[in-house]
């Protein structure tokens, strides 16, 4: 502060310095900085810590109260710049906040006092003084958005918040928004206030449609749309908008959504091999070989139509299949069936002598059914104790042991 | 690990013949002189003194330091961040090598442009494909000066590289000075 106020010139140059009556000039200035300080809502400490730092211990001004400060001020100080009293009323906020600034700068300050002065430091006495910052001028009701409407690099004489940022040297503060490199690195959220993506939404609004009705649920969206395609898009920084990743589709369907019958979805999987999901009931086509998406997509289209058409084709050679060729155990024409056929058969026979039932109604009798299931189980499932036990009951429950 | 080759041992049977040709004998000399007793052999990784980025101390502590100058390389990540921003730096992206070649061109030239004039480092954000050069200004130079610099920068710059060049310019009196050492 008193540096800007021209008080060191003073202090160099004047020899002689001109007799006024203390009590007066004490007065003076105890009226017109208070005042000056209780106006601008502005820590005292600092301008004394400023000023001490060129002249006597700090730690001494810090302890003291405002107005005992400028009294020590004027007193120690009183015959080298009771001259410009007058312009000590005339204080602005600038100098108080070039005082402010050069106050709170972190760190150790030993360097200026100690050795020789470093070209790096800044001229000692700057003759242009920075104008009054953005943020000292705005007002409180102020419209953020139209003051921060797009992404930007962090700027201190725009944003009026006291944000630091960095680490803190040993007793030391972190280092403040004033040419701070580590907050003009960081992505800002500045421009996405609230308000301001409440305004976006209320004008994009116009744009929407409502959800169709029908649409609901994630089931009747499953149902209208059983195809699912994925692509990805990458926003990339660079010249170029093309990424490699994104020409890769992915081609998702339920097979229960396709027409199948029985011959016609065994085939399938046998053509898409591990393409197909048994848990989730879902069949996924990833096409990748072609440098666009387009021509991946098609791909994948001509894909699925390929396999649901040669699905339900049936080649000649595929009536020569036999059970040792097939992937699941198939209880119709097999031994196990005429094996219980004909015991059952038998069973009738010795009873009421002679049996007049068909093949087929014994077959579709309910405990002939429960027996079927629980061989198919255990056959296709594996020999675990849940098909050992159901195969158990069931044979029980044929021969009427329970 | 050091494999030390006895070459004075060497030398006591070798010597005599091969000390008869006068290069050989300066050779020889040389070698079982104290300074070269015996050849050193280092089998593992050199011996790891960091010193990349670290300012040496003055004899006055009064070197100043920003806050860039003072956090050495490997605080990256903890105590500042990086200087350049995009999204070719991500986990398997493409394009590390060629948006890093570009970004050392735009800092020589920007250093060349405002010689003297930068108070710290360039910072590089890109999004999309606009390209976002943060710059702290010192006030060396008058303002109209500056005014053509930055436009002759960006156009420059957006025809070199192909994309949308922006300057985001900041101004400080003087360096911003984090410690001195």
């Amino acid at each position: 502060m008193f540096r800007s106020l021209g008080m060191r010139g003073i202090w160099r140059t004047e020899k002689d310095p001109p007799k006024i009556r203390l009590i007066d000039a004490l007065l003076a200035t105890l009226l017109a900085l208070s005042e000056l300080l209780l106006q601008r809502k502005y820590c005292p400490l600092e301008v004394a810590a400023d000023w001490s730092t060129q002249t006597a211990s700090r730690k001494l001004w810090c302890e003291i109260p405002s107005v005992t400060i400028m009294a020590a001020v004027c007193r120690n100080t009183f015959p080298c710049w009771s001259r410009r009293l007058q312009t000590s009323l005339c204080i602005n906020y600038n100098s108080l906040q070039r005082a402010s600034s050069l106050a709170q700068t972190p760190g150790n300050q030993r360097g200026p006092q100690r050795g020789r002065r470093r070209r790096d430091d800044g001229p000692a006495s700057p003759s242009r003084r920075p104008m009054v910052p953005r943020a000292a001028r705005m007002a409180e009701d102020q419209d953020w958005p139209s003051v921060w409407p797009t992404a930007a690099t962090f700027k201190p004489s725009a944003v009026p918040l006291p944000v630091r940022m960095g680490f803190p040297l040993n007793r030391g503060v972190q280092p403040d928004k004033i040419g701070n490199n580590e907050l003009r690195k960081i992505p800002n959220f500045l421009h996405l206030t609230p308000v301001a993506v409440k305004r976006h939404c209320e004008v994009l609004k116009q744009f929407c449609t409502d959800w169709p009705a029908a649409l609901e649920t994630d089931e009747s969206c499953e149902e209208h749309f059983p195809l699912e395609v994925i692509t990805t898009d990458y926003v990339l920084s660079g010249p170029s908008l093309r990424h490699p990743e994104a020409r890769i589709v992915t081609l998702k369907l339920k097979l229960s959504q396709l027409e199948l019958d029985d011959h016609a979805r065994k085939k399938l999987l046998k053509l898409v091999g591990d393409r197909y999901d048994k848990e989730t009931d879902t069949l996924t086509i990833t096409a990748d070989g072609c440098p666009h998406r387009k021509q991946n997509y098609d791909y994948t289209q001509y894909l699925l139509t390929v396999l649901y058409l040669e699905a339900w084709k049936t080649e000649p050679w595929e009536a020569s299949i036999t059970p040792e060729d097939r992937d699941e155990f198939l209880w119709e024409g097999s031994p196990s069936e005429q094996n219980i056929v004909s015991t059952i058969k038998a069973i009738q026979e010795a009873e009421k002598g002679s049996s007049d039932v068909t093949q087929d109604e014994i077959v579709q009798n309910p405990d002939v059914q429960l027996y079927k299931q629980a061989v198919v189980n255990q056959k296709n499932q594996g020999e675990g104790s849940e098909q050992v036990q159901g195969y158990k009951d069931s044979v029980k429950r044929l021969l009427g042991l329970n | 690990m050091w494999f030390q080759v006895p070459i004075s041992h060497c030398e006591s049977k070798m010597a005599a013949p091969m000390a008869r040709i006068p290069s050989c004998a300066e050779l020889l000399r040389v070698l079982v002189s104290h300074r070269a007793p015996s050849r050193l052999l280092h089998a593992t990784a050199a011996c790891q003194k960091a010193q990349a980025g670290k300012y040496k101390i003055s004899k006055d502590g009064n070197k100043p330091l920003t806050y860039e100058m003072a956090n050495p390389p490997h605080f990256i990540g903890v105590r500042k961040s990086w200087n350049s921003w995009h999204t070719s730096n991500l986990w398997e992206q493409p394009g590390a090598a060629d948006r890093t070649f570009e970004d050392m061109f735009v800092r020589k030239f920007l250093q060349g442009t405002f010689h003297n004039c930068l108070a710290d480092e360039i910072i590089i954000k890109r999004r999309h494909n606009t390209v976002y050069v943060a710059i702290l200004l010192l006030r060396k130079l008058d303002p109209q000066k500056y005014y053509f610099l930055l436009g002759y920068t960006e156009t420059l710059l957006s025809h070199f590289l192909k994309c949308v060049v922006k300057l985001e310019v900041s101004v400080v009196p003087r360096k911003v000075v984090y410690k001195y050492i």
